[in-house]
């Protein structure tokens, strides 16, 4: 008589083989707690703000995850984002007030993918862990803003960002005449997630990273080349960052030097808790951007749920800690 | 015998010479952080304070990011070059108060702003008195609000004394109507505008009724402002907080906020140093004196927590939409 796994381990199996599952069912788990202590949670308003506040993050997040599926790591990405999007939003303001979205975006995309290149070329030439170069070129870029470009925050943007951070996909007033708004900016998100999907799953390129990030050896061995590929994840998330900065302006509506720091660790956290390895060689777009979503999650329904300002570093804390032990713990079987 | 004493007046004279030339006093300004527009304000006195007195040379200094681990870092520096004064707006106090009572040990004069619980300090500089001032902030609320609806407090940061004065000053005003509802009190911002944004929105959502926001840090009220125009309510809510004209001017416009006050942070900058000098001299400070600075010509001198004094002033500044282009900064 044939052996039957019984259907706990085989439940048990299916997560193992699926991460992003078991992010999933987290979120679900989140979702139906929060919405039992208070159903304002399952307002469309609500959906519309956790929208908004993903964008960014998640920009960062699939960025991260190339760098990370080919083995890297990057901290840098808050710096290059704030220095993108300050020194063009001043240098637009200066020269060319009336400069259209689309060229601003193409802007922080270029200047993002160049900071991101150097970081790509440091890492090469260096021979050193990434991680290392990436702290290095954050104090970097980031003091090169400070001390270069400007240090104080400005309130009128560029009038086509202000268009741009407004623009609503979907305009609702609820009964009791408030607004909210699906913001537009929400489709750069989409657009970043389909471009990054086809990269990874549909290119020599995504081939590649996946490669060198399983085994170096075996790529080198193969015939992929480390520094092409190197240079090419650095710049990506870059360009994703560059992008993530003008969007971050253009929804804030204002522009201060010292925003976006201090996010890595959240953005690396949410690839983590969306399955990625932080060794290299895995991740997956669905996954990431699951992360994403419960780490904004977590971080914005404290308030609904009545936790007190001074506890809620404490609860992000302990959910982060746990759902990582899971992923740890899963690996080692 | 006699030309051994010459020799050794001569040289001790060389020496003391030698030190009078180079010693020039220094006055060195930590800030909570560097570049944003109020400390950029307060760097404004004490270069104004440096140039008015050719015998200091004043400076300016502060982390890049709000983080009182740095601030400290730049202190003790600071107290390794061993600056004659040091003047320190302390992020958090108690992160600082160990390198600042090395400071003291160590010859260096210490004065402090925005941190009356300082115990290592010989003089801490008040604006004016945070309870006070949150409660004049808080009354401009309630009028605003016809002294009735639900109401919500935003603070810089949970380890921001004062900040978390002004909200409980404003707490304790409120307290007189009954009418006045507090609900999810001292909302953290890290003062970041971004998340003060977000979690304004998230009040919204909890409490659709909300009519009144009391922000703390310099950038509460834009984030809060914000998020309130969005909704299109900034005819049915209140807002007041403390900032710069300059950066609120464009809420202030729109209504979205409808009040800020603060102190002018060049003001502070010039007493600190001015306070510094006269410690540095061994003047003495005395109750009712006049530092010669707006705001600070009649200040309340008291013991403080440690061996220093606490100097409050009356600094105090409310604009609204229809006096905030009155100060250009």
């Amino acid at each position: 008589m044939a052996f039957t796994p019984g259907p706990l381990v085989r439940a048990k199996d299916w997560l193992v083989r699926r991460p992003s599952a078991f992010t999933l069912l987290l979120i679900v788990a989140l979702c139906a707690v929060v919405g039992g202590i208070n159903p304002v949670f399952f307002q469309m308003s609500n959906l519309f703000d956790m929208a908004r506040a993903c964008v960014v993050v998640g920009l960062f997040a699939l960025g991260v995850l190339i760098v990370l599926a080919a083995g890297g790591l990057d901290v840098s990405f808050t710096a290059i984002a704030a220095l993108c999007m300050y020194a063009i939003t001043k240098a637009v303001l200066r020269y060319a007030p009336g400069t259209p979205i689309a060229v601003i975006l193409l802007a922080g995309a270029v200047g993002g993918a160049l900071l991101g290149a150097l970081n790509g070329l440091l890492v090469h030439a260096l021979q050193t862990p990434s991680l290392i170069v990436t702290i290095g070129t954050q104090y970097l870029y980031r003091g090169l803003l400070l001390t270069f470009v400007g240090t104080s925050l400005f309130m009128n943007i560029p009038a086509s960002m202000e268009a741009f951070g407004t623009l609503a996909l979907i305009d609702r007033v609820s009964a009791q005449g408030t607004r909210s708004v699906l913001p537009a900016f929400v489709l750069v998100l989409a657009a970043a997630a389909a471009l990054t999907w086809w990269l990874l799953n549909r290119t020599l390129m995504g081939r590649a990273v996946f490669a060198i990030g399983g085994s170096l050896s075996i790529a080198q061995r193969l015939g992929y080349r480390l520094r092409t590929v190197q240079v090419f994840v650095f710049a990506y998330a870059g360009l994703l960052a560059g992008v993530a900065g003008i969007v971050h302006v253009s929804s804030n509506r204002m522009a201060s030097p010292f925003d976006l720091h201090g996010m890595e660790l959240d953005v690396i956290a949410a690839v983590i808790l969306g399955g990625a390895r932080i060794t290299g060689g895995n991740g997956t777009v669905a996954g990431t951007l699951l992360g994403v979503v419960l780490v904004t999650l977590v971080n914005n329904v404290l308030i609904l749920v009545g936790v007190p300002s001074t506890w809620q570093k404490v609860i992000v804390g302990s959910f982060i800690v746990l759902a990582g032990a899971f992923f740890a713990i899963r690996r080692s079987r | 015998m006699i030309r051994q004493t010459v020799c050794a007046l001569t040289a001790v004279a060389c020496i003391t010479g030698a030190a009078w030339a180079q010693d020039k006093q220094s006055i060195v300004t930590v800030v909570k952080v560097i570049g944003v527009n109020w400390f950029t304000r307060m760097g404004e006195g004490v270069k104004e304070f440096g140039a008015a007195n050719a015998s200091v040379a004043t400076s300016m200094v502060g982390p890049a990011q709000g983080d009182p681990a740095q601030q400290l870092r730049v202190i003790e520096d600071l107290v390794a070059k061993k600056s004659s004064a040091i003047a320190v707006v302390p992020m958090d106090p108690s992160t600082i108060e160990g390198v600042l009572k090395r400071a003291m040990e160590r010859g260096i004069v210490v004065v402090t702003h925005e941190a009356d619980t300082a115990r290592n300090t010989q003089a801490d500089i008040e604006a004016f008195d945070n309870t006070a001032f949150g409660a004049r902030l808080n009354d401009r609320l309630a009028k605003c609000m016809g002294e009735s609806g639900k109401w919500t407090t935003f603070v810089g940061s949970l380890g921001s004394r004062t900040h978390m004065q002004w909200a409980s000053g404003g707490a304790g005003n409120a307290a007189k109507y009954p009418k006045m509802a507090l609900v999810d009190a001292h909302n953290e911002t890290f003062d970041n505008a971004n998340k003060a944004y977000e979690k304004a929105k998230e009040i919204l959502r909890k409490h659709p009724d909300i009519e009144g926001f009391q922000g703390s840090s310099a950038i509460d009220a834009i984030g809060i402002g914000r998020a309130v125009e969005e909704a299109g309510l900034q005819h049915k809510t209140c807002v007041f907080g403390v900032g710069l004209p300059q950066d609120a001017g464009k809420y202030l416009e729109t209504g979205a906020i409808d009040g800020i006050s603060f102190w002018d942070p060049k003001d502070a900058g010039l007493v600190m140093n001015q306070v510094a000098k006269l410690l540095l001299d061994g003047k003495p400070i005395t109750d009712g004196m006049n530092l010669g600075t707006r705001g600070y010509d009649k200040v309340s001198v008291k013991k403080g927590p440690g061996k220093g004094v606490v100097i409050t002033g009356q600094a105090w500044v409310d604009v609204d939409k229809s006096n905030y282009k009155q100060y250009p900064f």
